[in-house]
């Protein structure tokens, strides 16, 4: 058991929260490049930067092993940075890195289960040693080649970097903002960012990057950086300065003077001068792999060493560039504030309509103060649907993490499957798409090694299907439910096997004759059921669908199984939406308020006399339009006293889902109101309530509760 | 507390041993309250506030004694008449009439009280157990018993129990 370094607890979530982020950048980037089958210039220098800056975080927060590994993978990509060409293996190199991720991810979630700093430091060597001999190939079959490549872009390069060195320097004091933490790697991004621009660079404290200590020193004193811009563009790097990340303020100590401005540069300038200490360190772990790499001249070495600095400060600036567009539009919040910000808007809303409905204010003249009122209904309405809205985030992140599944299913299987996305830019609740993550990897895997697994190329195409297997991930938003479907086209599920597991294994609770292909097929849901006799690395353990039903059923949804023997199998997850902002009818039936979906309702009216019609077991019917709609009671089905039970005097609602339509009858209408979607409490989810036509409740304006109608459950 | 704790705590007057039985320190604090002559008591880390009564919203297709929902700052808590949920007839409420509201295991409960009376500390020795006949319908939800002045029995109530009661 290693132990996390003291004082380090700290800034471990912002670690966790980076490192995790660059590791899914990773595998997207992986994904990305994997189908087109060849790195991209740019794609690589990403690569080399996420592993670069994984590198310098996880040495700061001293986990020794994690630095190694992408330092190692950092030197494979260094070599095919240099010689784009050499990659003859692509999957080869692809495997090593996404074992690289995996190894990464697994080493971070022991990390953030440790207990009380204790945590099982993971050894890598094996994965190490790969990386080094990849390296060592690489390197070997790019000397041959790339070389007279190289030493040219080098000495084209050099002449950029290498700008003269005179005139006077500025020095400016940076300071980062507040409670950016990790200010001495904010501080060495910021070198990168701005190192292409300068002829000279100087900097306090110097081992920014190895010493974490020195974020200490930066928030006291500042981040002292003296250089000389390019042909005197000293604006320009200022301004680089200034909209670097996190940087708050700074301020300027020294400035230089407008130097003479000579564009020709000499590749002769002393390179000590240049690069400062980060690089100092670059080049000593870089000059062993340069003698076997290119067989140059110790000059053309040195240049090559130069132009890696400068290189690394193009891509960083490129990625700077780049990123900042995004990264500014975008913010990572603690769920919690989120969560109390929620509750508090909850509160002004409802003390609104206290204020606003004081009794005390009953039958005065107020009209200015009316105005205010409206005015501020106004306000809290938007900020209600803007809070709303904040914790609502699109499915796309997890659907995407099934990609990479799917990448590793097929290389594991050897079947190549289409993978369809749909309707990624569904929006759910944070917390449920968290939930949802681990039960649609198993689904995507089942669908995968059960179903197209178990049928052969020549199978399929004998029964009339693409040999090519599809896979489809979809989500669709339904009535206040979010739907997703995983399908795939393949064998389908079996229900004579099915059947007969589920009598070895004891599952059967009432005659076998009774059970319905439906039952049947949602028995794989039962925990300790699978029907793989052989256990694969994916699937076959039986614990899988059990873990999917429970989790989903945690998030208050359900799962059915819908499949056909040869065609497929559909698995469809509803889920509400929790958080789910729906139109809302408001209805009263006695004393209480529901809410139903406007989204079903067709029309309200009054009945008229002459429309109503009962059938022969004395079921209350009406006729509209020609057409004939039975109607449910409200008050009757849900038990509640009320005064109004005659149909003329309370109001009626068509009501219709999936092509079936009915009428219910409510003691009166009350308006329109976009109300929120709350599950019932916890303690009641023993009762059936959903069963019985509600599916969660409200809070309106005033503080009081409505029950929502499910109407889908109510007519079926 | 812990079953344990309480098993304890009876254990140590029972023994017989006079310094174990004179052990008196306090293990924690109860909220008491009312119901008719009654007073029942909850350990207080269980306690998340007392509120008064107020407008409750009926769920249908629920026991009885689950009066419906209340909203308190914007979250929805079920509410349970301890009357009828202990069998007792129900009365009018009245202003003395709260609402406390209880949390175990993230399930949130109000409970429906006459009136609250006070918040004491649990000293060892005056601990007791349930007695063992449990004809009472009440019974079950008694985790322990602690004897006051003049005879006057506080009978503790278990939240594990009474919130996480598995019956359908």
């Amino acid at each position: 058991m290693a132990k996390i370094e003291s004082g380090m607890e700290a800034m471990l979530d912002m670690y966790f929260f980076e490192t995790n982020g660059l590791l899914e950048q990773l595998d997207e980037i992986l994904l990305r490049t994997e189908q087109a089958n060849a790195f991209e210039d740019d794609d690589i220098k990403e690569i080399f930067r996420i592993m670069h800056t994984i590198k310098g975080s996880s040495a700061m927060m001293g986990f020794d092993n994690l630095s190694v590994l992408a330092h190692k993978a950092e030197d494979m990509f260094f070599v095919i940075r240099e010689n784009p060409d050499v990659i003859t293996d692509v999957s080869f190199v692809y495997d090593l890195v996404f074992q690289v991720s995996d190894s990464y991810k697994a080493q971070i979630e022991a990390l953030q289960n440790n207990i009380n700093g204790e945590y099982e430091q993971m050894n890598f060597d094996e994965l190490i040693d790969k990386l080094i001999k990849a390296r060592d190939k690489l390197t070997s079959e790019a000397s041959g080649e790339a070389q007279p490549e190289q030493s040219g872009t080098a000495a084209g390069t050099a002449s950029i970097g290498a700008a003269p060195v005179q005139g006077g320097k500025t020095t400016v004091r940076v300071f980062f903002e507040d409670g950016s933490q990790m200010e001495n790697l904010r501080a060495f991004l910021l070198v990168n960012t701005i190192r292409e621009e300068c002829s000279f660079l100087e900097y306090t404290p110097e081992d920014i990057e190895s010493n974490a200590e020195t974020a200490k020193e930066i928030i006291e004193n500042g981040f002292v950086v003296s250089f000389t811009a390019n042909d005197g563009k000293d604006d320009y790097v200022l301004k680089l300065i200034e909209g670097a990340m996190n940087v708050q303020s700074y301020e300027v100590l020294a400035n230089a003077p407008q130097t003479d401005k000579k564009d020709s540069a000499s590749a002769e300038t002393p390179k000590a001068e240049i690069p400062p200490e980060p690089a100092k360190e670059l080049k000593t772990e870089k000059t062993a792999q340069s003698k076997t790499a290119a067989k140059a001249s110790a000059k053309s070495a040195n240049k090559s060493d130069e132009k890696t600095s400068v290189e690394k400060a193009q891509a960083a600036v490129a990625s700077a560039n780049s990123g900042a567009a995004q990264k500014q539009s975008l913010i990572s919040v603690n769920l919690a504030k989120l969560d109390a910000l929620h509750d508090i808007v909850g509160e002004i809303i409802t003390t609104e309509s206290m204020v606003i409905s004081n009794p005390d204010l009953e039958g005065l003249e107020l009209e200015s103060f009316n105005k205010a009122a409206r005015d501020l209904k106004k306000l809290t309405g938007e900020l209600q649907d803007t809070v709303m809205s904040i914790r609502m985030v699109p499915l796309a992140g997890v659907f995407q993490k099934m990609n990479r599944i799917v990448r590793d299913m097929r290389k594991k299987l050897g079947r190549d499957v289409d993978f369809v996305l749909e309707g990624e830019d569904t929006e759910v609740d944070k917390s449920i798409v968290d939930n949802l993550q681990d039960p649609l990897m198993h689904l995507v895997r089942n669908s995968m090694d059960h179903g197209i697994g178990e049928e052969d190329p020549e199978e399929r195409t004998r029964l009339g299907k693409p040999e090519k297997g599809t896979i489809r991930l979809s989500a669709q938003n339904a009535s206040g439910e979010v739907i997703i479907t995983v399908s795939d086209d393949g064998a389908g599920i079996d229900p004579e096997r099915i059947m007969a597991k589920a009598k070895k294994m004891g599952l059967l609770t009432k005659p076998e004759s009774e059970y319905t292909d439906k039952e049947i097929q949602n028995m794989i849901l039962l925990p300790g059921f699978s029907t793989n006799e052989v256990v694969t690395e994916f699937s076959g353990r039986g614990v899988g669908m059990d873990v999917v039903k429970s989790n989903i059923e945690k998030c208050g949804g359900q799962i059915i199984v819908d499949s056909k023997k040869g065609e497929g199998t559909n698995f469809i997850i509803k889920i509400p939406l929790t958080m789910a902002i729906i139109d809302g009818m408001e209805i009263t039936v006695g004393g209480l308020v529901f809410t139903v979906p406007i989204s079903t309702i067709r029309e309200s009216f009054k009945v008229e006399p002459g429309q109503l019609l009962n059938d022969t077991g004395g079921k209350e019917m009406i006729m509209i339009r020609g057409v004939v709609y039975p109607i449910l009671r409200l008050h009757e089905k849900f038990s509640i006293e009320t005064e109004v039970t005659d149909l003329m005097d309370g109001i009626l609602l068509l009501v219709e889902t999936d092509n079936k339509s009915m009428c219910i009858f409510a003691d009166k209408l009350i308006g329109e109101q976009q109300v929120v979607v709350k599950p019932f409490p916890k303690y009641l989810s023993r009762y059936n309530i959903k069963g019985e036509g509600l599916s969660g409740c409200t809070i309106m304006g005033d503080g009081s509760i409505s029950l929502i109608i499910d109407t889908n459950l109510l007519i079926g | 507390m812990t079953n344990d704790v309480i098993r304890e705590a009876v254990a140590k007057q029972q023994s017989g041993d006079r310094k174990l039985a004179a052990d008196n320190s306090i293990l924690g604090k109860v909220m008491t309250f009312n119901i008719g002559e009654q007073v029942y008591g909850i350990e207080i880390q269980y306690v998340t506030e007392i509120i008064g009564m107020q407008r409750i919203t009926k769920v249908p297709h629920v026991p009885d004694y689950i009066k419906g929902i209340i909203n308190v700052r914007s979250k929805v808590v079920p509410i349970v008449d301890i009357r009828t949920r202990f069998g007792k007839p129900e009365i009018p409420y009245t202003s003395r009439t709260c609402i406390i509201t209880l949390s175990f295991n993230d399930i949130s409960v109000g409970i429906i009280v006459d009136s609250v009376a006070d918040v004491e500390d649990i000293h060892t020795g005056d601990i007791s157990a349930t007695p063992q006949n449990k004809n009472v319908n009440e019974n079950e939800f008694i985790q322990y018993m602690i004897r006051g002045e003049n005879d006057n029995t506080k009978l503790i109530l278990d939240v594990a129990k009474l919130l996480d009661e598995q019956e359908a």
